[in-house]
């Protein structure tokens, strides 16, 4: 293992590869950094230009896009309060208090370190763990394929915050998506409504890219005009001058508790569509707990700075194993990375390591090296990247949906793509102006093909249905489905009865 | 009278008993045992279901809730529609025109009307600034995808360029 990574490592470094890595490292930063532009719509831009690029450097592009995003948020969330991605909220909690002491340098760079010790922490586990977890995934039938996809839409259905009956339409309208075409036991037409384009189904990438991208862009465009002006609140002569070796110090001083904010992170991301910000927000109330000051948390406490920035880095690498492994993507960042592995031919799942190992390895190394880039890129153009914010909406929004249109076009040299695009746009903003969340929708139109499949294949072999019960994996993983959803209506209940005592029965 | 949630339950359900009744129509096929609507059903019927039960929480959820106060002065900004429903239709026309146009025109026209609905111009400096957005934004996509990617973008069947 170690050998194949120290030359994934080495073919790594390769200018080949290093350059996708670095300009995606920095276009996630970047996109990071823009508070209103999140890293699922960084990395929607950066697909059309992976297409002309060999699969690894590709997916190298991708993961710094990744890493560099998950980090680039903490930029705004320290120096201006606003958080850059919605997993940096909680990095503003105690990052901009410190900054608005006078210590902007310390809040940013303890920010910046922390995210790399959560991120490597993170990349021990991917690495150690995707292995093993798809060799436990090889033993899999049709019908643990079926229970483990169900279980993976009842918890992202469940875990969503707004209602659980939402979260459940939202998933069976993915599913929807996907029984259009022809079916795929006989290749019989069906729904299609005499569409040829429809024939062939609907490609989940032009789908993926309009509903975040649409969604995202359309609602900032209903703010247009109202929007704080960014630029204002920069303080041009602000210093980010700092001792790294005493920040440094600050974090590692507390293995422990970086341990545990990097379990935290790697185990939220573990779970399909529970990103970034649950992480990091998990992360700082339990560094709040566990503190023996926690009056000082939201006041400029380093412990909150780390606690959020390690786990929520780490998170990355948890996503990383379960499309490595499983081939189901933890979130749509990762679902759009599935997205650029098809379009290369290449199966992502179980067997992906065992087929596929140089890539495989390849991208643990590009998750590895991605790291010290992010630190080396905040190091030279921290102060630039903050400049970076005050770019106009209006010339920013068209860019993005022009790169949107060519991503689509570009999947198979058709205008078809480009109008899946615009309707899955307008469905995009309608779910999201009408409360139903987009992740339990997207993850239905990825898993939809591979529930329909497998579910065939196992009552082909045996039409018995309480094999799906009787199945020791397949059962124990219908079992968790079922209390993942119990789980999550005790939650909602819990959180009712919460708002209800508080006077605040805005449900 | 049904909220928004209500109208959205009627419209998925609508939408999946529709399809659940064209899936009635497909052949199955005497040497496979699971037809080609076997899945479909299950997933429609299971859509339309769910569908429903938005539409029923939702009336059941209206005897409870109270009426709506008026917005008062502190109220939030209104969302603007408008805006959102011009760029959507904007982006239409781009689509529709893409391959009449050429990507290089088309992408020009778009960027530049995009901008300039945005950020409505008020002296030509505003106007020259949309027009730039457009060109540049068309010229360096061209550039990037065509030459160095090599990937093929649109080109017009009007203009043939």
């Amino acid at each position: 293992m170690f050998e194949l990574l120290l030359d994934a490592l080495q073919g790594i470094m390769a200018a080949k590869y290093l350059v996708p890595l670095a300009a995606g490292t920095l276009a996630g930063i970047v996109g990071g950094a823009l508070p209103g532009v999140t890293i699922t719509m960084t990395i929607i831009v950066v697909l059309p230009f992976t297409f002309g690029l060999d699969p690894l450097q590709g997916l190298a592009a991708m993961t710094g896009v990744y890493v560099g995003g998950s980090a680039g948020g903490l930029v705004t969330a320290i120096l201006l309060g606003i958080p850059g991605t919605p997993s940096a909220i909680a990095t503003t909690f105690d990052g901009h208090p410190m900054a608005k002491k006078g210590e902007p340098g310390r809040a940013l760079w303890l920010g910046i370190w922390a995210s790399f010790f959560g991120g490597l922490l993170g990349a021990v586990f991917l690495i150690g763990a995707t292995g093993p977890l798809a060799r436990f995934a090889l033993q899999f039938g049709p019908w643990e394929f079926f229970s483990l996809f169900v279980l993976a839409l009842s918890m992202v259905a469940g875990l969503v915050e707004a209602s659980i009956l939402k979260g459940l339409v939202a998933g069976m309208l993915g599913l929807v998506v996907t029984v259009i075409g022809n079916d795929p036991v006989m290749g019989q037409e069906r729904l299609t409504l005499g569409i040829p384009f429809l024939r062939g189904g609907i490609d989940f990438l032009p789908v993926l890219i309009g509903v975040f991208a649409f969604s995202q862009v359309m609602q900032e465009v209903e703010r247009i005009g109202g929007a704080a002006q960014l630029a204002g609140r920069l303080d041009r002569a602000l210093s980010l001058a700092v001792s790294h070796a005493k920040v440094i110090w600050e974090i590692v001083s507390r293995p422990f508790q970086l341990l545990w904010f990097a379990f935290i992170g790697v185990l939220i991301g573990v779970l399909p569509a529970i990103g970034g910000s649950a992480a990091s927000m998990f992360a700082w109330d339990q560094a709040k707990r566990i503190s023996r000051h926690p009056e000082r948390f939201g006041t400029g406490t380093p412990e909150g700075i780390i606690a959020s920035e390690s786990s929520n880095n780490a998170n990355v690498g948890g996503s990383l194993v379960t499309i490595m492994a499983f081939g189901i993507p933890g979130d749509a960042v990762t679902a759009v990375m599935l997205g650029a592995l098809t379009i290369h031919g290449i199966q992502s799942g179980p067997l992906f390591i065992a087929q596929n190992a140089q890539l495989a390895y390849g991208i643990f190394a590009a998750y590895l090296l991605a790291h010290p880039l992010m630190v080396l890129m905040f190091a030279l153009g921290a102060r630039w990247m903050l400049a970076v914010v005050t770019v106009p909406r209006a010339v920013l929004y068209p860019v993005v949906l022009v790169l949107c249109a060519i991503g689509a076009y570009a999947l198979n040299n058709t205008m078809a793509n480009v109008y899946v695009l615009l309707v899955f746009g307008v469905l995009g903003y309608a779910m999201v102006k009408a409360g139903f969340p987009l992740a339990p929708f997207i993850l239905g139109v990825i898993l939809g093909d591979q529930i329909e499949i497998n579910l065939v294949r196992a009552l082909m072999t045996d039409s018995n249905l309480w094999l799906f019960v009787t199945r020791p994996i397949s059962g124990m993983l219908l079992a968790a489905a079922a209390l993942s959803f119990v789980a999550a209506i005790w939650q909602h209940r819990r959180t009712r009865a919460r708002g209800a005592a508080g006077g605040e029965a805005d449900f | 009278m049904l909220s928004r949630d209500g109208w959205a339950g009627l419209a998925v359900a609508a939408a999946s008993l529709l399809f659940f009744a064209l899936t009635l129509g497909l052949k199955h096929n005497p040497m496979v045992p699971i037809g080609p609507g076997f899945y479909p059903r299950i997933v429609l019927g299971l859509s339309a279901a769910l569908g429903l039960w938005l539409v029923v929480a939702d009336v059941v959820r209206s005897r409870r809730r109270p009426r709506a106060r008026q917005a008062g002065p502190g109220a939030p900004r209104p969302a603007n529609y408008a805006a959102v429903a011009l760029q959507f239709a904007l982006f239409g026309v781009y689509a529709v025109l893409l391959p009449f146009l050429g990507f290089r025109i088309g992408t020009f026209a778009y960027v530049a009307a995009a901008n300039a609905l945005m950020d409505p111009p008020r002296a030509a400096s505003g106007w020259a600034r949309a027009l730039l957005t457009g060109l540049a934004t068309a010229a360096a996509t061209w550039l990037v995808f065509e030459r160095y990617l090599l990937v093929l973008l649109p080109r017009g069947t009007w203009t043939g360029f």
